[in-house]
């Protein structure tokens, strides 16, 4: 069912090129960080976040630039990871975890098996009016004015706390009992969608879309 | 420790990202992974704000979970809905679906 | 007299059944028509009974009964009120007898004269509309009330003149009739608000009395009245109004002789002569009456010198008399107006009659055609001749009373210049008579078939013509105080009919002037029977003389040719404009151009829609950017 996936596109064999630059630069990037933190500019927590954060913005640029959809795939993943690294940073450990099973572990198998049963091939260089760069300035725009907000505003916020597990987990299913059993009906709800949608098709599903073509 | 603008920030540039992926990109599965993205930011902040304003009732944390719940959802049905596409179509672009035009 | 308004309402009620019903009605309803008159005439008489409790002590004092009220519309609480009001006073007196009576005479005539005609029934119930309408014209006591019933009055004539509409001439002639006298209206009209403005009411008396009060300003009033007189003037066919009159020859002749000779056109000189306490008020609008009226006169004479039509002679006949009344209101004389008024229309609806007797007879109405009848028509020969000789003012017929009247007035308070032209047109009128009776009953006949045709009316119609023959005859005694009096009134007319400010007169005879009228009278019929006595030859001379003279007259000072040229060119002109106006300015540019506008835009924006979720995701986002910065801009 699956044939032999594409081999990359120029454009990607120069983004997976210019990935292996960026790791060539990244390393020292890493080296200077770790000086330092060994110097003591920096602490540990902040090595990881900028790490972090280098994995992230990488990740997603490489998501949405690569045109190769496996390697977007795994760029995905890359990203959702570093996700969870900034959430351990922030000690909540326990969403960590469940960002890596769920999304790492689930969405983005999801999203390989989509890739998969749909054919998916390299995204197609658009001739005919593309909106890349209008979605690049809409892009900056709008994260321009988050970063402006973000830096204008005072927090006056100091460290961050530690979140007992056991509060947490009390919390919820005390307190937000309710939101729970309905994210458990919409997940209910959701996985019969799936599988309604993505049956594979019968032949009363053919006369049924003819039928919806036809009126 | 780290402040909290660069959570913020980080949060803003990954939202962005995302955005433009979803403007941009041509294939359905394409635009549901920058949907993630976008997710993914909003969950950061929700979870930064909760950690560092809120820190005695954590709400942002608990909606943060229900976000990613709600996101692992939304991704499977999305994946039906492209299957049926691909079906339709015999391709998963985006582009392909434009009967309803001028 | 309260009850003054059945007058009208019975001849109105004749005409609905006759409109709709005559053909289940034996004789299509000829019969229900004249019992419909005969009952007027006969009310009438009770209200002239009525009529003269009202004088006291040989003064007219008019009791609270004369006049009658009932509000209709009343809109701002007197500010602008419909009434139906009636009003009966001497004028109306003199106008009621001469129109009922005129009326049944041409109806009794019209049986004999419409027999055999298709629609038969409708021409009944037309002329009971005519007469419902004129006399609710001559109750009323309002001017709004009056100007609906000119308009119906109008409407009557255009209906009656258009009778024979499968004859193009006579649709032709009907359309002109109103339009003609349409034009006039809308000068009544524009008197009657003006008037109302100022006192704003619509009641004659009312009106009469504020204008003697002073309340109006001297130049508003006399523009008013001005205005008022266009009305009179198209209705009574005066200069320059009078292009229509002679058209209307193109109906029955019965309809010429109530409508256009003895009642219909005479509304004018009855509006003129109800507001005649307001002209005294404003002289200058009373001479313009005066010097419209002499001038139509003279000209209406001419033109009727050299017209070949029986009917044409006599319209412009008509046309130069109501000049002659006109004139006499004019110097502010009630009295000679309406007396000539009264034996006007006697002997004019007999002389169209008379016509009407021979066209019947011959078929013919061109004078050149006819010639010598007198042997085989002698009823209408002597009757012809009287009404024209009163016509002439021979002495002691009554033409001579109130002519010579409206002369001694105009040579008591008129300039001696407008004496001298209407004495001159009085002798015109005698010889144009003259002429006609002459050129149609004497002589040799000119045209043999018609002559073989030619037999004696019927006595249908006959017996109208003597009953009216005596009328001009002795209509004109009733002057005399000694006649009124034994008819039943105070006296005379001039002590019936007067105006207050003049106050009631004996007549007596001025004896030096009756014979310089009669001098003329006679004048004229000598030199009409000198000129066209036998084979006329005098005055084919007289016409080759002056030939362009003649072709003037004849061709009616070409004012006919005048008023086409002024439609075709200022009024298609003015049309042919806004037409363009219409279409290209609103038409093309405003209702089509909006139209193509908002097209070409959808036509331009539809390619918004392209079906694709990537464009419609980047609108969406563009809003939200927006928004985020219309945000930021405002905290």
């Amino acid at each position: 069912m699956i044939e032999r996936l594409p081999l990359p596109a120029q454009f990607d064999r120069l983004i997976m090129v210019g990935g292996t630059a960026a790791v060539l630069v990244m390393a020292p990037i890493l080296v200077v960080l770790l000086a330092l933190l060994i110097g003591d500019e920096i602490s540990a927590a902040e090595l990881v976040f900028w790490l972090a954060f280098t994995v992230i913005v990488a990740g997603a640029l490489g998501t949405v630039l690569l045109s190769n959809i496996v390697h977007a795939a795994l760029a995905l993943i890359a990203t959702l990871l570093g996700v969870a690294a900034i959430y351990l940073l922030l000690a909540t450990e326990f969403i960590a975890l469940v960002q890596i099973l769920v999304y790492g572990g689930g969405v983005v198998i999801l999203i390989i098996f989509g890739l998969m049963l749909t054919n998916a091939q390299a995204d197609p260089v658009v001739t005919d009016g593309s909106q890349k760069p209008f979605a690049a300035i809409v892009g900056v725009l709008l994260g321009g004015i988050f970063i402006a907000a973000a830096i204008d505003a005072e927090w006056g916020a100091e460290a961050a706390t530690v979140v007992p597990f056991r509060d947490f987990g009390a919390r919820l299913f005390k307190d937000f009992i309710v939101p729970v059993i309905i994210v458990g009906v919409l997940l209910d709800i959701a996985l019969s969608g799936g599988i309604v949608n993505a049956r594979a098709p019968r032949d009363d599903d053919a006369s049924e879309t003819e039928e919806g073509a036809a009126s | 420790m780290i402040p909290l603008e660069n959570f913020l920030i980080l949060s803003a540039i990954l939202f962005a990202t995302g955005l433009y992926g979803v403007l941009a990109r041509r294939s359905a599965i394409l635009i549901l992974m920058s949907v993630e993205l976008m997710l993914a930011a909003v969950s950061i902040n929700f979870i930064a704000f909760a950690s560092y304003l809120d820190g005695d009732a954590f709400s942002g944390l608990i909606f943060a979970l229900f976000v990613i719940t709600v996101a692992a959802a939304e991704v499977g049905l999305a994946l039906g809905i492209v299957l049926r596409l691909f079906r339709e179509r015999q391709t998963a672009y985006v582009d392909s679906a434009d009967s309803m035009k001028w | 007299m309260e009850q003054v308004w059945i007058l009208p309402a019975i001849p109105f009620a004749t005409f609905l059944v006759l409109g709709l019903f005559n053909r289940f009605i034996p004789r299509r309803g000829d019969g229900l028509a004249v019992l419909g008159m005969a009952a007027v005439v006969v009310l009438v008489g009770v209200v002239l009974a009525d009529f003269q409790n009202f004088f006291v002590d040989g003064i007219f004092t008019p009791g609270g009964e004369h006049a009658y009220a009932e509000e209709w519309v009343d809109i701002g609480q007197g500010f602008f009120l419909i009434e139906f009001s009636t009003y009966v006073d001497s004028v109306t007196m003199v106008m009621l007898p001469v129109v009922s009576f005129v009326a049944l005479m041409v109806l009794v005539y019209s049986i004999g004269y419409m027999k055999g005609e298709q629609r038969y029934g409708w021409y009944f119930a037309a002329l009971s509309l005519f007469v419902s309408a004129m006399l609710l014209l001559v109750i009323s006591g309002n001017l709004l009330q009056l100007y609906l019933a000119w308009e119906g009055v109008g409407l009557a004539s255009y209906l009656l003149i258009g009778f024979y509409w499968e004859r193009q001439a006579a649709a032709e002639a009907a359309k002109k009739a109103f339009i003609t006298t349409r034009i006039g209206d809308v000068g009544l009209l524009i008197g009657i608000i003006l008037l109302w403005r100022v006192t704003g009411s619509f009641d004659i008396q009312e009106i009469i009395h504020a204008a003697q009060e002073g309340v109006f300003d001297q130049t508003y009033l006399t523009v008013a009245m001005i205005f008022l007189f266009a009305g009179a003037a198209g209705k009574s066919a005066q200069f320059p109004f009078h292009v229509w009159l002679p058209d209307a020859m193109e109906g029955p002749t019965p309809v010429s002789a109530l409508i256009h000779a003895a009642t219909m056109v005479v509304a004018g000189v009855y509006l003129v002569a109800r507001m005649l306490p307001v002209y005294d008020e404003v002289l200058i609008a009373r001479d313009v009456v005066l010097y419209t009226g002499l001038l139509t006169a003279l000209m209406a004479a001419t033109m009727g010198l050299v017209a070949t039509d029986i009917k044409r002679v006599l319209a412009f006949s008509t046309v130069s008399q109501l000049g002659f009344m006109f004139v006499a209101l004019g110097v502010g004389a009630l009295t000679a107006a309406m007396f000539h008024l009264f034996t006007h229309a006697f002997f004019k609806s007999l002389l169209f009659l008379g016509s009407g007797s021979v066209i019947h007879a011959t078929d013919e109405q061109e004078v050149q055609e006819l010639g010598g009848l007198r042997k085989k028509m002698p009823v209408t020969t002597i009757t012809f001749t009287i009404g024209s000789l009163a016509l002439a003012g021979l002495p002691f017929l009554a033409g001579f009373w109130s002519k010579d009247e409206i002369l001694h007035d105009l040579q008591k308070h008129g300039p001696m210049w407008a004496y001298v032209v209407l004495a001159a047109t009085a002798a015109l009128t005698a010889i144009y008579t003259t002429r006609v009776v002459l050129l149609t009953f004497f002589g040799k006949p000119k045209n043999q078939q018609a002559y073989d045709r030619a037999h004696e009316s019927p006595p249908i119609m006959t017996v109208p013509l003597m009953i009216l023959a005596a009328l001009a005859i002795v209509a004109g005694f009733v002057t005399y105080t000694g006649v009124g009096e034994a008819l039943g009134f105070v006296g005379g007319i001039g002590e019936v009919v007067y105006l207050p400010a003049e106050g009631a007169h004996r007549f007596e005879l001025d004896w030096a002037f009756a014979a310089g009228a009669s001098a003329t009278a006679v004048a004229g019929v000598v030199i009409g029977v000198a000129y066209w006595w036998g084979d006329a030859k005098r005055a084919a001379a007289a016409r080759n003389w002056a030939p362009e003279l003649h072709q003037l007259f004849a061709r009616r000072y070409y004012i006919d040719e005048l008023y086409q040229a002024v439609i075709n060119n200022v009024v298609m002109g003015a049309s042919r404009v806004v037409a363009w106006f219409d279409k290209k300015v609103v038409n093309e540019t405003g209702v089509d151009g909006a139209t193509q506008f908002i097209g070409f835009l959808g036509y331009r924006l539809k390619f918004l829609q392209t079906g694709r979720i990537p464009n419609y995701a980047l609108g969406m986002a563009l809003g939200v950017a927006a928004l985020a910065v219309v945000a930021i801009g405002t905290t």
